[in-house]
């Protein structure tokens, strides 16, 4: 026996167990870090059953169970229930003891009301009222609620439409109009008729204005309704159906209806806006920005890295020097993100943005236009942070490419550029491609750039919309891995907006690993095609 | 068969062909202008931030503004106004003398309430105001507003004194006042006056307000103890109104406690001057704290009160010393904004210096004539002193940055109410007089520490698992293993910070003797999996190259009993909270977010990257040399660690150095995953706040070209140069071995 285990040993057969051992633990943490993802995202726009629980002292407490805590492999010893109500009770959560817990009930009666303020409402509905006055109480208020909420949705959407379409325009112009005012009397221009047409204007759009004002007090006026519910601890709630989002009961819903109350979830999430300090509702806006910025960063770093590679490969002279540039371009890939962020702040945005602002945008200083942070900048800041990505990849590409190819070209009569522009260029496409993939998912997933350089927790309006010049290029944004960082770090209430973070990691994560992948595919088949020819 | 070319003559179109040659001339100048272009800006990265470096080192500039202003006889007191228009003085006789800076308009105004007495000594006390004394045993207090007003759009500014009620040192009126000095608490005002012959007088006047009516004043009036220290030379009292100090002719400072007004106590004296020559000025830095001395040598030093050896009462204790002056010091000011402060002697030299830092900036140039009075303009942009013919000279000073020198980044400093010299990063604070302290060195000692930590658990995982997958696994197994730790390295560091911060940190917490047990479980794990394994036929067996496969179930398994295990052995050996074992037998504290999380969750990061590195340069050994041992006899083992490792490990020398430059850049892991505090030790179960992360986190908030956005600058200059040596580094030596390989 011991001395087959010393000629074990002897063989190394042990230690290339260790290694293949270091290989499993990376790849268990891989799994591991990818399975706490999804089950918390995923298990997020479940609706989960409401327990009602009698507790030994008489109390009765409602909730959604969310964890359970136990001593490792023994039973469970208390249970953490979502009891919502923020309003009437002090927290979110609750832990309770299960050996506190005498009887458990999942009442089908029981409602979750998603609300605009104070997260969801967990209860029974008592009573709907119409100006305070009670039109139904009992088992029929439920279906008068239900039978209002569709006109209460539209109304929310009317006041809506009011708000950000017409108040927005009204408010929009009404400030372009003051700022062409100030620039006009900056040049000395003050009695002359331009300025009196100005003014005219703005008086004009001051009672359009108004007009707006009173449709939105009318609009307001007509939701009247509001829905009383009892909550466990006995209390009342009534809620102005203005504010309530959406109403479920998730004790009395069949397997399929919670699977489409899912799915309208999920497609809250991914398309609406965010609600309550981004903690709740949807992350639209968010999305939209990391695409518009990874777009607009495509645009400029696509060109940019071509040209550079392009020189150094096909038109620099080899040598000492462009090696070095080789290398330095090479590292600085490896250059931490934030320090371009540091120089997106110094050089884009006080430097360029402030001599625009100067020169452009006078008369609304000190309010900066362009000398704050804005997607452009953030756009260009990852331009420069991922350039380097697609240099190496074009520059790999042009490697491989056969001198033969070249020689081809120039031996027909083709000049060099004809030969760049017909031969190489369509050849190394792919290679470009992939390396612009690769830095658009380099720029997706980062953060710490941006949070210098123009992202926002919360943006009042998407860079692109149907005011000219439509696409507003110093106009902050919303970004899904700031979203992260912000909801789970920064809000107030963490521990309720965490599945709301897990849900946004998990379509980031997507996004990052979708456009790897297809990097990655892209790069394999190029590799693959390329043996074939140098062969 | 005969093969038949059909040759089609092409008509030479000779601008056709010059067009193409022209286009492709420009073609070649655009491509190349534009590449370096490109590339240039690239590199002028570093420049730019290295800009907005240099003023931070800048030295202090100053020069003198305009022609000396005649102001009149000596004067006692001297005094600018925020923006510099006008400067005042006050004379002996009793005048405000008003001068504008620019060389216009003078006026002079009465101090009010001298009632035919004249004003025998001057002193600033706090909030802009200056207590007069005079020569019928009074003392004045004076504050003086500027209003500005504009007039067919031109700037005019009017002064207007404000005096207070005069509160009587000597009831009787007939001892003049040599010397004075006074607080505004709000308990109400205290004033300390020398009165000839010697006598130090203090009157403190507690205002009580009534519910109902005017609040009563009440003033009590009393004499200080005197020694034999010396006579009389300087006066300060703090703005509090706690301790009086005295400065005497024998270079001593006599230091009073005035904490009970009824009962002050004469509490210490120390001899501060060399060779006793004597105190001539006494004066506070702004915050009051920090206490300047001037002797008749021209010797300037600061002081403190700070607790003696191993605790017990404060005492005076000696800070800086500053270059000394020629002649002796005749008057002191300091800025309002910061810690600096000018001295002026009786041969007209004027010096800027900067306490914390302990040094002398400058000497203001031309000047001559013993200054009288000096003082420091409000925003600290400026000085005017006054000499002895009654001449004022204004000087201009640019010195933007005076509390940053390479010592106050990376060295101990001295910080006012510190028992010592210390490091220390705190860049906002709740007060006016707050002085910001911008030590780098927490920082990067933070990432020095996170940087650690996070190596000690990616290398070897990295390094194993690469030898693993180069010379070990099934070769079809590492076409899908490779791209998905690529995968790996693409994962955002931001999900990575968040999972480490909110999932992973209290995970850790939880399970934390478990996680210490895992390593040797696992280990042992192993070693009971390949012993099972050699006992099933090898017919049966798995091919070789999968084991990592199989050892997947294993660590989960592992896991499962290391954390049973570390839950039992907590409850059994660490009393059940191994925290509390932790702080009681270790001394160590304890964070949720620490840096074992950071390490793990950096190491996730960075493993990828030096496993990729490292597999490359190790599958890049000519396989000959593999052949070679293997066809010697020498097991597979064997020849990875003899054979394969030593040739690539220039390699895995650079791969372990790009992962140390990830390390050391990552921003978001250590922004999320650590509390953030900026404190200095190794315990791996505390926080840090490394320098990446500070400047996610302070760059937002800090003011443009203020000084902490200087230095935010230099952290991530520093960054930069750190990163890009050690890549370059590694890049190099990766190069080295490449040719290496060409020669085997």
């Amino acid at each position: 026996m011991k001395t087959s285990l010393r000629r074990l040993f002897r063989s190394g057969e042990p230690y290339v167990w260790l290694a293949g051992g270091a290989l499993a633990l990376a790849l268990s943490m891989v799994v591991i870090l990818v399975a706490v993802i999804l089950v918390n995202a995923l298990g997020f726009f479940w609706p989960r059953a409401v327990m009602q629980a009698t507790l030994r002292d008489g109390t009765v407490v409602a909730g959604q169970v969310v964890d359970r805590e136990g001593a490792a492999g023994g039973p469970i010893v208390r249970v953490k229930l979502k009891v919502a109500n923020r309003d009437l009770t002090s927290a979110d959560f609750v832990w309770i003891d299960d050996s506190a817990i005498t009887a458990r009930a999942y009442p089908p009666e029981i409602v979750v009301v998603e609300r605009t303020e104070w997260g969801p409402l967990i209860g029974v509905v008592k009573e709907v009222r119409e100006r305070g006055a009670p039109v139904a109480t009992g088992a029929a208020a439920a279906a008068a609620l239900d039978a209002r909420l569709p006109a209460a949705a539209r109304l929310r959407r009317d006041v809506r439409a009011v708000e950000t379409g017409a108040i927005g325009d009204v408010n929009r112009k009404q400030e372009q109009l003051r700022l062409a005012l100030k620039g006009l009397e900056k040049r000395g221009a003050s009695a002359r008729a331009d300025v009196e047409a100005a003014q005219r204007e703005l008086a004009k759009l001051d009672e359009e204005y108004k007009a707006a004002e009173s449709r939105l007090i009318e609009l307001r006026s007509r939701g009247t309704a509001a829905v009383v519910v009892a909550t466990a601890a006995g209390k009342d709630k009534e809620v102005p159906l203005a504010q309530v989002v959406g109403v479920y009961r998730p004790n009395a819903m069949s397997t399929p209806a919670k699977v489409w109350h899912y799915a309208t979830r999920v497609w809250e999430f991914v398309s609406d806006d965010p609600r309550e300090s981004n903690t709740e509702g949807g992350v639209f806006p968010a999305i939209f920005g990391t695409v518009m910025m990874v777009m607009i960063m495509s645009v400029i770093v696509a060109p940019l890295g071509v040209v550079a590679a392009f020189y150094l490969r096909e038109y620099a002279k080899q040598g000492a020097m462009v090696s070095a540039v080789r290398i330095a371009v090479n590292n600085l890939a490896g250059v931490p993100s934030i320090v371009f962020g540091v120089f997106g702040v110094g050089f884009f945005i006080y430097a360029v943005g402030g001599t625009i602002d100067r020169w452009f945008y006078a008369e609304s200083l000190p309010a900066p236009t362009f000398g704050t942070g804005g997607i452009l900048w953030a756009s260009l800041t990852l331009a420069l942070l991922t350039i380097p990505v697609v240099i190496v990849a074009t520059e790999e590409g042009l490697a491989a490419i056969p001198r033969s190819t070249r020689e081809g070209s120039l031996a027909l009569g083709a000049t060099k550029f004809e030969t760049t522009l017909r031969v190489v260029l369509p050849a190394v496409m792919p290679s470009v491609l992939t390396g612009l993939i690769l830095a658009m998912a380099r720029a997706a997933g980062e953060v710490a750039p941006l949070m210098l350089t123009g992202v926002v927790k919360l943006a009042p309006s998407l860079p692109l919309d149907g005011l000219p010049p439509f696409l507003h290029l110093e106009r902050k944004f919303m970004h899904l891995g700031f979203h992260i960082y912000d909801v789970g770090f920064q809000s107030p209430n963490v521990d309720a907006a965490r599945p709301m973070v897990f849900a946004t990691t998990l379509l980031l994560l997507v996004i990052v690993v979708l456009l790897n992948l297809f990097a990655i595919q892209l790069r394999s088949r190029l590799r693959r095609r390329y043996r074939t020819t140098a062969l | 068969m005969a093969i038949a070319f059909q040759v089609r003559r092409i008509p030479l179109d000779r601008t056709r062909t010059a067009r193409r040659l022209l286009v492709d001339r420009w073609a070649a100048r655009v491509v190349t202008g534009g590449g370096l272009v490109i590339i240039a800006s690239i590199l002028a990265i570093v420049g730019v931030i290295a800009l907005e470096i240099v003023p931070l080192f800048r030295p202090a500039r100053a020069g003198r503004v305009g022609e000396p202003i005649a102001v009149g006889s000596p004067v006692l007191l001297a005094a600018v106004d925020e923006y510099r228009d006008a400067m005042y003085a006050v004379t002996p006789a009793g005048r405000i003398e008003i001068r504008g800076l620019s060389g216009h308009g003078a006026v002079t105004h009465d101090v009010a309430g001298l009632n035919g007495a004249g004003v025998t000594t001057a002193a600033v006390a706090g909030g802009g105001r200056h207590l007069l004394g005079t020569s019928d045993g009074r003392v004045i207090s004076l504050e003086m507003k500027f209003d500005v007003t504009f007039e067919d759009g031109r700037r005019r500014i009017v002064p207007s004194p404000q005096f207070a009620e005069p509160v009587a040192v000597d009831p009787d009126g007939r001892r003049a006042v040599t010397r004075v000095a006074g607080a505004f608490p709000d308990g109400g005002p205290v004033i300390v006056a020398e009165v000839s012959p010697p006598r130090l007088v203090l009157v403190a006047v507690v205002q009580r307000k009534a519910l109902i009516g005017p609040g009563t004043k009440e003033e009590t009036r009393q004499d200080l103890p005197l020694s034999d220290d010396g006579a009389i030379n300087a006066l300060a009292l703090d703005g509090r109104g706690d301790d009086l100090f005295v400065g005497t002719t024998r270079g001593r400072i006599v230091r009073y406690d005035l904490r009970d007004r009824a009962n002050p106590v004469r509490v210490e004296a120390v001899d501060a001057t060399t060779a006793g020559s004597a105190v001539t000025v006494l004066g506070f830095l702004n915050g009051d704290r920090t206490l300047v001395v001037g002797d008749a040598a021209g010797g300037v030093s600061t002081w403190q009160l700070l607790p003696g050896p191993g605790g017990g009462a404060p005492r005076l204790t000696r800070l800086n010393d500053f270059e000394p002056h020629a002649a002796a010091i005749t008057a002191m000011s300091p800025s309002r904004r910061d810690k600096g402060f000018v001295t002026s002697d009786t041969a007209g030299v004027v010096r800027l210096h900067y306490g914390t830092t302990g040094q002398t900036l400058l000497t203001l140039p031309g000047h001559a004539g013993s200054v009288r009075a000096v003082t420091f303009a409000p925003k600290a942009d400026g000085v005017v002193a006054v000499d002895a013919t009654g001449r004022a000279t204004h000087w201009d000073v640019d010195n933007p940055h005076p509390e940053v020198t390479m010592k106050a980044l990376f060295a101990k400093v001295w910080y006012e109410g510190y028992g010592e010299p210390t490091y220390v990063w705190q860049s906002t604070g709740g007060t006016d007089d707050f002085e910001a302290k911008l030590s780098l060195t927490p920082l990067v000692f933070g990432t020095l520490k996170g940087t650690l930590y996070a190596l000690l658990f990616a290398v070897p995982i990295a390094l194993l698992a690469a030898l693993y997958v180069s010379e070990f696994m099934h070769p079809s197994l590492r076409a899908t293993v490779k791209p998905a730790v690529e995968i790996m390295a693409a994962l955002p560091s931001v999900v990575l910070g968040f999972l480490a911060g909110l999932w992973l940190a209290p995970v850790i917490e939880a399970v934390l003797p478990g996680l210490v047990l895992f390593g040797p479980v696992f280990a042992l794990g192993i070693l009971v999996t390949l012993f099972l394994w050699r006992r099933v036929p090898a017919a049966r067996r798995l091919r070789p190259g999968v084991e990592a496969l199989a050892l997947v179930p294993v660590a989960a398994i592992a896991g499962w009993f290391a954390f049973t295990l570390g839950g039992i052995l907590e409850a059994w050996l660490l009393g059940g909270d191994y925290r509390g074992w932790l702080g009681s037998a270790l001394g160590l504290g304890f964070d949720q977010r620490n840096s074992v999380v950071v390490g793990i969750a950096m190491g996730f990061a960075v493993i990828p990257i030096i496993f990729t590195i490292a597999e490359d340069s190790l599958t890049n050994v000519p396989q000959h040399l593999r052949a070679g041992s293997l066809a010697l006899g020498a097991t597979r083992w064997q020849t990875a660690v003899r054979i394969v490792l030593p040739t690539a490990s220039p390699g895995i020398f650079s791969a372990i150095m790009i992962g140390f430059g990830r390390a050391v850049g990552e921003t978001m892991i250590v922004l999320m995953a650590t509390g953030n505090t900026p404190v200095m030790d190794w315990n791996i179960f505390s926080g840090f706040r490394a320098l990446s992360a500070n400047i996610a986190v302070e760059l937002p908030e800090a003011p443009e070209q203020g000084t902490l956005f200087r230095v935010l600058f230099l952290a991530a200059f520093l960054l930069f140069c750190f990163t890009f040596t050690v890549n370059t580094v590694a890049e190099l030596v990766r190069l080295r071995l490449r040719r290496r390989y060409q020669g085997l």
